[in-house]
């Protein structure tokens, strides 16, 4: 057996009470493409940022090649040949990808640009990149950044190379493209180690899989021996159904009509451009896009946070039977004309929720202000909090507990409890299930689910294109803001989509800055 | 306090705990075995044969409250008085216990506070340095009418009628002319050698002791150098080394050759000799600062009083609730005078000027010296009686002269007349 | 392996032995470890750890320093607020001023609105009273002028942090300059004021109405700062339910974690702002008018004496809590009369007190790390290789 290009022995890693990793033991070989396979949250990145020098454990030993390490910096990671590309990309805007590469290098050479691009090119022909070397990373798509900062790490001599979840920013096409540099990195004797917790990617590409598990080391098997079932529940430890039942819309009406809707962001860019669809009731609404597409300002222009240009957003009141145009009204006012709209943002201790609050004061932020009393009243928001957590099966200390305590699952459980304890006509979640685990994401797509049939309009901005197949009824796919097609959830296929997502009105490079810039 | 004293000895050693079971009252705190013994002596030795004078016992129920607007280690102000204290301290061979200090109280409600705890701590008499702390003293005074209450450079003694409560100055005017002497000593040798003769003069407020030493001075450098003017700057604060630098190099720019000032900071004497302009200081002598530049500085001892004070609250005896010292008391004096700088005969010229003062032969502001819009006044009515309405009411200006602060209206300055010769809208 | 070598760009580094096996491992001495949240007693155990730290630090800095002999020192600091009944009555007097413009501060920075402008708000509610002793202070029955000058030191600190905060809440002005600059605005206010109602120049206004104690606060319990504690002890229970349980302190609350939650839920974001700081400029009006009618009677720029500031450092020890301000407004106060016994006590300059009470102040801040954090030593029983 050869040895170990790099082992993990006993690693320990805790941030206050949270134990991110727990003596977890693994090794990776040259020649091989290991998979690290956990849901958000399991401490995989955390072990990674260990071997990259970002982080220092608190126990447990590192070895390379069968040599005791310490790594007690990135430049430390460097000197042992190992490269990490993170989630966020760590380049330089206004630089040329081969100043990016070079930079914060000693040798002299980086100031011969001439040889640096030849050597640029040598390393983008031996693993089939496709770069130019002279581009500036403000001209670049999140991808050509990617790449960017892998042949960075190359450029460097590193042989060990992690990736942190690298198809998370990618289209379907894209991934491909990366799966084939991967392979041919393996087969030039590199180990590589990619950081991922989608079990479709870990399949086709990997020769082993290593689980963690709530910060735990669960094992690691090869890829061609083991399939999706077992390592889902490896993953999660007890078996789930992976089936989201699909119900057929109830008498759907039109509850929200947006037409031709522009908007700019803060620094003038077009974020929305001609935007029209219908959400009705009893439907879901999927909204597939690359990340930062406009997706997030179009719910958050709904919802009164995003100030619009020319268009109409009407509701249609199913009480009254008016329409009431939203646009540009504050939330105040939207909740005021008696619509009754429920918003589960992205950022959800950012804007859904208030962090150091505890469950009762989150419960109130949606209706702390009603009666004449100066004083708050938590007596029914501490009922509603108590309430939720019993029918979510939220995991809390208690009610009087910060939410910024709490796990990334149960957060959003509070999250989208309070949204739906509302009432609302219109149900509006964007990404909801993004670092959740597999239960958690279940018990909130359940949640969509009872929405749609009990009448509810949902709309669902979703990344994972399977999950939008099996839960939307229908799906609007955008682009640089611009809506590329609206597709039947139960008929489209992944691929149709995906070339949806990339057919924005303007050019892809446009969009895909975007992406990046926003991209969490 | 005492008892604590007590614990604290007993655990330290059994030899101060003897000392203690004796003398218990007398021993200070932490340095009883270094620096007490040698306060013994010295009171022992200086109390001997002050007792001829006045009994002992009554210096030995004595004790003062210094009270100082900022800390003497940083303000030259406050340490003129610190110091005179401790000089009469030793003088009078009085022990560490019986003069407290307290620095940095501010002129508000804190100087009340702190007067009256230090009536509480049993001082018989307590001493403020500070203008703005007079008002406070005041009130104090009220609620202790056995404690006397002593404010130097106030001016409300004479009004309140309050008999604990008492005012202190001294005719530094007398001082100020004659370092001005030393100025026109100076400036004379500067015109020889083709200076224009001006000089400069930074002051804090356009404030009646300010107006009264700059006018003195700028009258003693007129005796020498008849055509001298002056520039006038007030920086707004008693202590701003920034402001009053940058005051001094104004003045310098504008063509002064020769700079004096009425601030508390060194910023003054630091910017002449930076710049080589020969400066008359106050307060203290600053030729640590200037040594190429500084001449001589005028300054109130202030140990005559506190000595007169204290010697008339051991005997029981009142004194002046408006007191005045002059170069007679030993409160107004020259420091050293920087032979290296001054002119040629300077001192002589002083010598000569002090006698002349002292046999009353020379006075400072005869009208004949100056003019007020080119007329020599006859009469002139200034505030002497604080009433706080800053009305003037009382005419100073009697055979010929100005009477500035003495025992005759008030021993703090009211000279306040902006008289031909000095610009002070600089 | 090696016959994939040549595939690589940089083979020889690639094939380069990792560095490791020549150098010694270079483990770093100690790494700091977030730690869990720790119950309330030992989390009180390590403050008072701290403490007794930095009071062995102190004595062994004060004795190499001064020779002195510590527990002496120590004596007499407490001395400074406890020897007699009238220093007590200070203590609590000063205590008082501090805690009110804390007070005054706090939903400012609950809300992250960085009001460094107390002290230009406290001079000029000071002024603003002032004025009306000054002017009117003859001509009024005392009660009316009190409330009168009440009403105007109130309105006069609105308007000195509502001007900073308007221009944040309209252009996005940063508030923490502007407040900052505001101060010396009142500051050179106050003066000119001074200069004007004081003509002989002396720059010292002195005692106003000391005869008929017109517009004066009355003293209750034959204490004159009496008063003025009971106010700010009242207002200190206002400011917890204000903060804790009404509708605006639940805003002040969500505005200050997060203004995108807040416009999520619908508050007026600018409108929190002002109020707010309107509200704080507010209370260190009162501050400045409690000062001015209940303890000095006088106007100046020092009046302040820098609370405007250090009430900053007692509200953020307090983690913004009213009830903890008053404790930790009483200790800075208590250092602060320690550290000027010492002094007097032993004649040494305030500088070495001031080192004093800096080392206190340093344990006590520094040890909300050691609260936070957890520093873990290099680890032991390890073989090299």
């Amino acid at each position: 057996m050869p040895v170990p290009a790099i082992e993990l022995k006993n690693i320990t890693k805790t941030f206050g009470r949270v134990v991110a990793n727990k003596d977890v033991s693994l090794s990776a070989y040259r020649g091989e493409i290991l998979a690290l396979l956990g849901e958000n949250g399991s401490g995989k990145t955390t072990l990674m940022n260990m071997i990259a020098g970002i982080y220092y454990p608190d126990s447990g030993q590192i070895m390379i090649d069968g040599n005791e390490v310490v790594i007690a910096s990135p430049k430390d990671a460097f000197r042992y040949k190992i490269g990490m590309i993170h989630q966020h990309f760590k380049l330089v805007d206004v630089f040329s990808a081969a100043e990016n590469i070079v930079l914060g290098l000693k040798e002299k050479e980086r100031f011969d640009l001439s040889k640096v691009n030849e050597k640029v090119r040598q390393i983008s022909e031996t693993y089939g990149f496709e770069i130019d070397p002279a581009k500036k990373i403000y001209e670049m798509s999140v991808s050509e950044k990617q790449t960017v900062e892998i042949i960075k790490v190359l450029y460097r001599g590193a042989d060990i190379l992690i990736l942190d979840e690298p198809t998370a920013v990618l289209t379907p096409q894209e991934t491909r493209k990366l799966f084939a540099v991967l392979r041919r990195m393996r087969d030039a004797g590199k180990a590589v180690i990619i950081i991922t917790h989608k079990l479709h990617e870990v399949l086709s590409l990997s020769d082993k899989v290593a689980v963690l598990r709530k910060g735990e080391y669960i094992g690691t098997v090869l890829t061609k021996d083991t399939n999706e079932n077992e390592l889902t529940e490896m993953m999660v430890g007890k078996k789930v159904s992976l089936n989201i039942e699909r119900a057929e819309p109830k008498d759907p009406q039109d509850r929200l009509t947006v037409t031709k809707l522009d908007a700019v962001n803060r620094e003038g860019v077009k974020v929305l451009d001609d935007v029209s669809f219908v959400a009705r009731s009893g439907e879901i609404l999927g909204i597939a896009g690359i990340a930062g597409s406009g997706q997030r300002e179009l719910l958050e222009a709904i919802a009164g946070l995003q100030k619009v240009g020319d268009g109409s957003i009407i509701y249609h009141d199913p009480k009254t039977g008016l329409d009431e145009d939203l646009r540009n009204k504050t939330p105040l006012e939207i909740r005021d004309l008696g619509v009754r709209l429920s918003f589960v943002p992205e950022d959800r201790l950012g804007m859904g929720l208030v962090g150091d609050m505890d469950l009762v004061d989150n419960m109130m932020l949606r209706s702390y202000s009603k009666g004449r009393s100066l004083f708050v009243e938590r007596k029914s928001p501490k009922t509603l909090a108590e309430k939720i957590i019993a029918q979510l099966e939220v995991v809390t200390p208690s009610t009087s507990t910060p939410v910024r305590r709490l796990s990334g699952g149960n957060v959003q459980k509070i999250l989208v409890g309070r949204e739906i304890a509302a009432a609302p006509t219109v149900f509006m979640a964007a990404y909801p299930v993004r670092g959740l685990d597999i239960n958690s994401s279940y018990t909130i797509y359940n949640l969509l689910n009872a929405q749609k049939e009990s009448g509810v309009a949902v709309i669902f901005v979703g990344e994972d294109l399977d999950v939008l197949l099996e839960l939307c009824d229908r799906i609007m796919v955008i682009g640089s803001g611009r809506v590329t097609g609206i597709v039947d959830g139960r008929t489209a296929t992944k691929e149709e989509i995906g070339l949806l997502m990339t057919k924005g009105g303007h050019s892809e490079e446009e969009a895909h800055e975007e992406g990046g810039e926003k991209h969490e | 306090m005492k008892k604590f004293i007590a614990v604290l000895l007993s655990l330290a050693m059994i030899l101060s705990l003897a000392a203690c079971g004796s003398k218990d009252e007398t021993t200070k705190a932490p340095d009883t075995t270094t620096k007490a013994p040698e306060t013994t002596k010295a009171a022992e030795s200086t109390n001997a044969p002050e007792s001829t004078q006045a009994p002992a016992a009554d210096l030995s129920s004595i004790k003062v409250g210094f009270i100082f607007l900022h800390d003497p280690a940083s303000s030259t102000y406050d340490n003129n008085f610190y110091q005179a204290a401790l000089q009469v301290q030793k003088e009078l061979g009085l022990k560490d216990d019986q003069f407290i200090f307290k620095w940095n109280v501010p002129e508000g409600s804190e100087c009340q506070d702190t007067a009256e705890e230090m009536a509480d701590a049993g001082c018989n008499i307590v001493i403020a340095d500070s203008f703005g702390h007079e008002t406070y003293m005041i009130e104090a005074a009220k609620n202790y009418p056995n404690v006397q209450f002593c404010h130097a450079t106030g001016t409300q003694s004479r009004t309140v009628n309050i008999p604990n409560y008492h005012n202190a100055f001294a005719s530094i005017y007398e001082g100020r002319y004659l370092a001005g002497i030393a100025a026109g000593m100076k400036l004379a040798e500067l015109v020889k050698a083709g200076a224009a003769p001006k000089v400069g003069y930074v002051g804090a407020f356009p404030y009646a002791e300010v107006v009264s030493g700059y006018t003195s001075f700028f009258l003693g450098v007129r005796s020498i150098v008849p055509e001298a003017t002056m520039d006038v700057i007030y920086t707004g604060s008693w202590f701003d080394i920034a402001l009053e630098k940058e005051a001094a190099l104004k003045l310098i720019g504008d063509g002064c050759v020769l700079l004096s000032q009425h601030a508390d900071s060194e910023g003054a004497p630091k910017a002449c000799e930076e710049k080589g302009v020969p400066d008359v200081a106050y307060n203290v002598s600053t030729i640590n600062i200037g040594p190429n530049t500084a001449i001589i500085s005028s300054k109130i001892n202030w140990a005559p009083y506190y000595k007169m004070v204290i010697e008339a609250v051991a005997k029981g005896e009142s004194f002046a609730t408006d007191w005045c010292g002059t170069m007679a008391t030993g409160s107004v004096e020259l420091t050293e005078l920087n032979e290296k700088v001054a002119a040629p005969g300077t001192k002589e010229a002083i010598e000569k000027a002090m006698a002349e003062l002292k046999a009353g032969t020379l006075k400072v502001f005869d009208t004949k010296n100056w003019t007020k819009d080119g007329q020599h006044l006859t009469e002139y009515l200034a505030d002497v009686q604080d009433m706080g309405d800053f009305k003037p009411e009382t005419n100073v200006i009697i055979d010929g002269a100005f009477i500035e602060s003495g025992e005759q209206f008030r021993s703090a300055p009211y000279f306040d007349i902006r008289i031909d010769g000095i610009d002070d809208n600089k | 392996m090696s016959d994939l070598k040549n595939m690589d760009p940089a083979p020889e580094k690639a094939a380069a032995p990792a560095p490791a096996a020549e150098e010694k491992i270079r483990e770093p001495l100690f790494h700091i470890v977030k730690r869990a949240d720790i119950p309330k007693l030992k989390a009180w155990g390590i403050r008072f750890i701290a403490i007794l730290l930095a009071l062995l630090v102190n004595a062994l800095i004060i004795h190499w320093l001064t020779g002195l002999n510590p527990l002496a020192v120590y004596k007499s600091m407490f001395d400074g607020s406890f020897s007699t009944k009238r220093k007590f009555w200070v203590l609590l007097q000063n205590t008082a001023m501090l805690l009110c413009i804390a007070l005054a501060v706090t939903p400012a920075f609950k809300m992250r609105f960085w009001n460094l402008g107390a002290e230009g708000q406290v001079l000029i509610g000071a002024l603003s009273s002032g004025a009306l002793m000054f002017y009117i202070g003859d001509k009024l029955p005392s009660g009316l002028l009190i409330l009168l000058m009440l009403g105007a030191a109130l309105l006069s600190g609105i308007v000195w942090a509502g001007i900073p905060a308007l221009f944040k809440a309209r252009f996005g002005t940063n508030e923490t300059l502007f407040t900052l600059m505001m101060n010396y605005v009142a500051i050179q206010l106050v003066n000119t004021m001074i200069a004007i109602w004081v003509p002989s120049g002396s720059g010292v206004l002195g005692i106003m109405n000391s005869k008929s104690n017109n517009g004066w606060l009355p003293t209750i319990f034959g204490q004159k700062y009496a008063l003025n504690i009971i106010v700010v002890g009242l207002l200190t229970v206002f400011m917890y339910v204000y903060l804790k349980y009404s509708k605006h302190g639940y805003e002040i609350a969500v505005v200050g974690e997060s203004e995108n939650t807040a416009r999520y839920i619908g508050i007026n974001v600018r409108k929190v702002i002002i109020r707010t700081a309107a509200l704080s400029g507010c209370l260190a009006g009162l501050a400045g008018f409690l000062l001015m009618a209940g303890s000095a009677h006088t106007v100046s720029s020092t009046l302040a004496g820098g609370n405007g500031f250090t009430a900053v450092l007692v509200s953020w020890l307090a983690k913004f809590n009213p009830f903890v301000m008053i404790l930790t407004s009483l200790l800075i106060e208590f250092l602060q009369k320690g550290a000027g016994e010492i002094a007097q006590a032993f004649r040494l300059s305030s500088d070495i007190a001031d080192i004093a009470t800096g080392i206190i102040l340093f344990f006590i801040i520094g040890c909300e790390f050691f609260l936070n954090y957890r520093i873990m030593f290099r680890h032991k029983g390890k073989e090299g290789k």
